[in-house]
């Protein structure tokens, strides 16, 4: 009964990863047969100033829209996990950007930040500020598709926070209140701790759709200006189909696969492995 | 629109009273209730201001600033777009690779589930650390050898039995709808679904001489009713929304889908903002409404994977 599936996940999954590592070792442009060259493609990968580049910018995108975003994800669950009326509508509505495509809202994005008739600089000027050309500008640009990045990925952090927060066992709490546990201090030495479980899930799926941004950057920046916001996904998918460059480009993807590996087991050991006990 | 009421709250009070406990905990209530109306603007804005802007005349959209309401609401628009660009043709092949997807996911994913989940078979453990590895692999180390596959598929669009001389799968349904179809994370869900059904029904079920695919079909099944809403809805919603795999393997406009169609029609007409506002409130609303009709089986499609 498991073969289907299997098979698939074969096909699809387990023969490309293959492929993709040993294609990684080779000089391969689809129309000749691939040529093996050692470990030329990663020397190149990290020589090449574009993709180094790349990999800063998604280390920084990642760790605005992971930890950060998580932070802020966090804060709003603590306020949704209250007696509120209107609950079900803030959630709703904080969710409703993770259900729709990426391509879609950094179109409406795209609109918002336009500089001469976007909604961004209509506000700013409201407010006597300057306006700006957002998404040409070396110094906006990635404030920007960050500022996307989060918005659209905060409603599922703060669904799996708000969920794991409304499991949590009360009565922990009261013994807490009793012996005279501020607040706070229920919050870093209960809470926090008890969360774990969701955090570390919420890392893992959060990176690993940060360092997979793609759409939002094809959009909003095509990676501009002067590669200020390209990421490591656009620069495989730039080696691989705008310059066939298919050996260059696994091997690209190959470190891709590796920072998230190097991630997800670091916090593992930081965080999951602990919660592994209980 | 909440917000008002929540500035109006605080002077109810009684004057002298906003020491008492009571008071605070209403101020304090007032300031949660604006923080959250703050935050639930800014998510929901960005859509307004899209469909807003899909009703817009030229005049309108070319005026600085921008009034946030249309002066005339160009209902036109709409009729306009889709004579501009066939964006029905593009959500129509979208929809039809969402529901064959959804289809597929739901019978493969949650046969190898169970399977997964109920019998012990020789390397079982191993074919789920195979599953569990697979969740993990990025999209874009795979995607490139995927690309390759479909392109030399023996046989097919003018190949020989080598995969050479012709397009593969490049320009067709099979492209679109094959390699996507079941997904690691669904066979994931399901598992954790049939994990929480007593073994005794199945027990019974096999004394009584039911085949192993009739207890999955018959027995287990109807009892996870839940787990295939949920897995439906996120297959539907992940597919419609996919954009990188069908960009890559059309090459036609009859084939395209809507994400692919609505990036086109960008780069082909740069400043028709309300055409493209007006395929872009296409490409959201399914979901939207989906989301909204759905919304408890997506909260605990996200809430199961994430806590168990």
């Amino acid at each position: 009964m498991v073969a289907p599936a299997f098979l698939h996940a074969l096909i699809w999954i387990g023969i490309p990863v293959v492929a993709a590592f040993v294609l990684s070792f080779t000089s391969y442009d689809v129309l000749t047969q691939p040529r093996f060259i050692g470990i030329q493609n990663y020397l190149d990968a990290f020589g090449d100033p574009v993709f180094r580049r790349g990999m800063l910018n998604t280390l920084v995108y990642a760790f605005f829209t992971v930890p950060v975003a998580m932070a802020i994800a966090l804060l709003i669950a603590l306020m949704l996990d209250t007696q509120l009326r209107a609950r079900a509508l803030f959630r709703t509505a904080v969710f409703i950007p993770q259900v729709t495509a990426t391509i879609a809202v950094a179109l409406v994005w795209l609109w918002i930040y336009d500089p001469r008739s976007g909604l961004l600089n209509a506000v700013l000027s409201f407010f006597g500020l300057p306006a700006q050309n957002w998404l040409s500008s070396t110094t906006w640009a990635m404030p920007a598709v960050i500022t996307v990045g989060i918005w659209q990925g905060i409603g599922l952090k703060m669904l799996i926070y708000l969920a794991a927060l409304q499991s949590l066992p009360k009565d922990v709490y009261e013994a807490a209140s009793v012996d005279g546990a501020s607040r706070t201090r229920q919050f870093f030495s209960l809470t926090l701790p008890l969360l774990r479980p969701a955090t570390f899930f919420v890392f893992v799926t959060s990176v690993i759709s940060a360092f997979q941004a793609f759409d939002l950057i094809y959009i909003l920046t095509d990676g501009g200006p002067a590669n200020t916001t390209t990421m490591m996904t656009y620069e495989i998918y730039k080696s691989a189909f705008r310059e066939f460059r298919v050996g260059y480009a696994c091997a690209q993807s190959i470190v891709l696969f590796v920072f998230l590996l190097i991630l997800t087991l670091a916090n593992r050991r930081l965080n999951g492995g602990d919660s592994g006990r209980h | 629109m909440a917000g008002t009421d929540l500035v109006a709250a605080p002077p109810r009070t009684t004057p002298g009273s906003s020491r008492t406990p009571a008071a605070r905990r209403r101020l304090e209530r007032g300031a949660l209730y604006l923080v959250l109306t703050v935050i639930a603007v800014v998510m929901v804005v960005p859509f307004v201001w899209m469909i807003l802007t899909s009703l817009k005349t030229p005049q309108d959209l070319a005026a600085t600033p921008p009034s946030f309401l249309p002066a005339q609401w160009a209902w036109g628009n709409y009729a306009e777009a889709l004579a501009a660009a066939p964006f029905l043709t593009y959500a129509r092949n979208s929809l039809i690779i969402a529901v064959s997807h959804t289809a597929i996911n739901l019978v493969i994913a949650s046969m190898a589930g169970y399977a997964l989940a109920r019998l012990r078979f020789r390397g079982s453990e191993l074919v789920f650390i195979g599953f569990v590895a697979a969740l993990m692999i990025p999209t874009y180390t795979k995607i490139i050898p995927e690309f390759l596959i479909v392109r030399f598929m023996p046989l097919f669009g003018g190949n020989d039995i080598l995969g050479q001389g012709g397009t593969g799968w490049l320009d067709t349904w099979w492209a679109l709808i094959v390699p996507g179809a079941v997904t690691p994370f669904a066979v994931f869900l399901f598992r954790q679904f049939y994990l929480d059904l007593p073994v005794e029904l199945e027990e019974a079920a096999r004394l009584d001489g039911v085949s192993e695919l009739g207890i999955w079909a018959r027995i287990m099944t109807p009892l996870v009713k839940p787990a295939f809403i949920t897995v439906a809805l996120l297959t539907f919603e992940s597919s419609w929304n996919n954009f990188l795999w069908p960009l890559l393997v059309t090459r036609t406009d009859s084939m395209r889908v809507i994400q692919v169609g609505l990036s086109v029609f960008r780069t082909e007409n740069d400043t028709q903002w309300a055409f493209l506002m007006a395929g872009t409130t296409l490409a959201t609303v399914p979901m939207v409404v989906l989301f909204l009709l759905g919304q408890k089986y997506f909260v605990r499609g996200f809430a199961n994977a994430g806590i168990k």
